[in-house]
């Protein structure tokens, strides 16, 4: 996760598999978060690669922002292309106990009702969030991945805390049932 | 800064993927040059979209000799595998992922292209009196609940024996139901009293097939698109490679002029590297008639050019209507 310094690598197949083998793990696990199923995660991931080899003159030294922002894209035209079936899952859709294992923390009631208040959320709050607390962005960063300023990201990450926070606190609420990603760029 | 700090310890407990063991690539960095390098060059200059579908999801894609691509329930059984008590009834289809999947190139070029450099099929150094086609389809018919929302056919595998004057054998056998939506599955599960015969299924019969004319296809371009009724526009078309290859063993060199004759029909856009429903590498094309909300698909074997596929699709929603896999083509002199 540090700075890279000095001149930009040459771009070709070593450095390629250096990026792939440093940042697959982390393309794969962006999927299992947004997905239900680990073998599409693993094909997201490698259409990610496919993408920054084809694109590898763009592909910046501190390259995770740029990848996620890849698979964002990629994940955003997949659903705008199914337009039926949807086999992209909303969070609420994901198997998150076949995900993440049985260990008493990941079964808890606060890890439950976390997850319940995130998939109550709009798009673009569970988005910054995950990008945030999960993929453990900067808020510079999760901007890069929106396509959006730093200083619009941070008012997105604090209004959707105080949303989430919201929907924590309200127990009743119906869980949405919205596909994930469904915001295009443009709506940005 | 900003809160993320604060998000991290809110939000990390709740990761899914935290506790997720993430195994090694399965497709080499190489691989993966090769891929992006394939689709940048198609088509000449133009920029392709690497947007193949993530048919993958939620489910098991089936690959093996065989079976169909389907999408498979959680906690279901392995596709294709026999019925028995208890057994979910029948499998969801997905469509087949393209590799161009929006904004796909016209076909033309590429079907020409195919044409020049396909190689000999198996069948090609075979002899015999009879030719013999193994085919698994569905769609036809489909059962359709009262409301018209929910729908339900069987799969069925076909296995032919043809000689020049018609005569032969076919052996017809039924097998899973398979729907094209979770809904119309869900829907039938619970209204389907009696579990379909796909318990105990009987051996299948034997059946005679009458003198008929067989007339053997012609590699001369307009007597193919006589053949292929192309004038009646692609849609048609693809119809009719599909029952061409479905009932003849198709030398080289027609079906070489099949693709080039397909390459001049209007509409049909080239939809690059697929997988079939039994799990081969092929190449598609596809004919959209929007008129009548359907596509047509293609699935052509990209060293040999002969026909793996041929499915319809409603296009709104993007469903199947009915598939033909084309699972073996030979020439033999025994029937069975």
């Amino acid at each position: 996760m540090g700075v890279r310094v000095g001149p930009p690598k040459k771009r070709d197949e070593g450095w390629f598999t250096s990026l792939y083998a440093a940042e697959y793990e982390h393309m794969v696990r962006y999927g299992l978060r947004r997905l239900a199923d680990r073998d599409a995660s693993a094909e997201l991931a490698q259409e990610v690669f496919v993408v920054a080899w084809r694109r590898r003159a763009e592909v910046p030294e501190r390259s995770l922002p740029w990848l996620y922002g890849v698979a964002r894209r990629l994940l955003a035209n997949q659903w705008r292309s199914r337009r039926a079936a949807p086999d992209l899952l909303s969070i609420t859709d994901v198997d998150l106990e076949r995900l993440a294992g049985s260990s008493g923390a990941d079964t808890s009631v606060g890890v439950a009702d976390i997850r319940t208040a995130l998939a109550n959320l709009n798009d673009l709050d569970q988005e910054i969030l995950r990008l945030v607390g999960w993929e453990e962005l900067t808020v510079s960063e999760a901007a890069r991945v929106l396509g959006c300023t730093g200083p619009t990201a941070a008012v997105r990450l604090h209004r959707a805390r105080r949303r989430l926070a919201e929907a924590m606190s309200d127990r009743p609420a119906q869980t949405r049932r919205s596909p994930v990603l469904m915001t295009i760029r443009e709506d940005l | 800064m900003f809160g993320a700090e604060r998000t991290r310890t809110l939000l990390g407990p709740a990761d899914p993927a935290r506790n997720a063991a993430v195994g090694p690539p399965l497709v080499s960095a190489r691989e993966l040059i090769d891929r992006a390098d394939a689709t940048e060059t198609v088509a000449g200059r133009r920029r392709v979209r690497p947007t193949r579908r993530l048919v993958l999801t939620a489910g098991t894609l089936a690959v093996a000799a065989g079976a169909v691509a389907v999408l498979q329930p959680f906690g279901g059984p392995a596709p294709d595998a026999p019925g028995g008590p208890g057994t979910p009834a029948g499998l969801v289809l997905v469509p087949v992922a393209y590799q161009f999947d929006a904004d796909p190139p016209a076909a033309g070029p590429q079907l020409r292209m195919l044409a020049d450099k396909i190689k000999d099929a198996a069948y090609d150094h075979q002899s015999g009196r009879y030719m013999y086609h193994h085919t698994k389809v569905w769609g036809d018919p489909v059962m359709t609940s009262a409301d018209g929302r929910h729908h339900v056919a069987f799969a069925g595998a076909s296995k032919v024996w043809q000689a020049a004057d018609g005569t032969g054998s076919q052996i017809n056998t039924q097998l899973e139901p398979q729907y094209p939506d979770q809904a119309s599955r869900d829907y039938w599960q619970r209204n389907l009293d009696s579990r379909p015969a796909v318990e105990g299924t009987p051996a299948p019969a034997m059946i005679p097939l009458p003198p008929e004319e067989l007339r053997p296809p012609s590699a001369v371009p307009a007597e193919l698109r006589e053949l292929l009724k192309v004038e009646y526009g692609a849609g048609a078309a693809s119809k009719e490679v599909s029952t061409l290859y479905g009932r003849y063993v198709v030398p080289r060199a027609t079906r070489a002029a099949v693709l080039r004759v397909l390459a001049d029909v209007p509409g049909f856009r080239w939809r690059g590297q697929v997988t079939d429903r039994a799990g081969r590498n092929g190449v598609a094309v596809t004919f959209d008639d929007r008129e009548h909300d359907q596509q047509s698909l293609l699935v052509f074997d990209p060293r040999t050019g002969e026909l793996l596929a041929h499915e319809l699709l409603t296009l709104s929603p993007v469903r199947i209507s009915s598939y033909q896999v084309i699972l073996d083509t030979a020439w033999t002199d025994r029937v069975g």
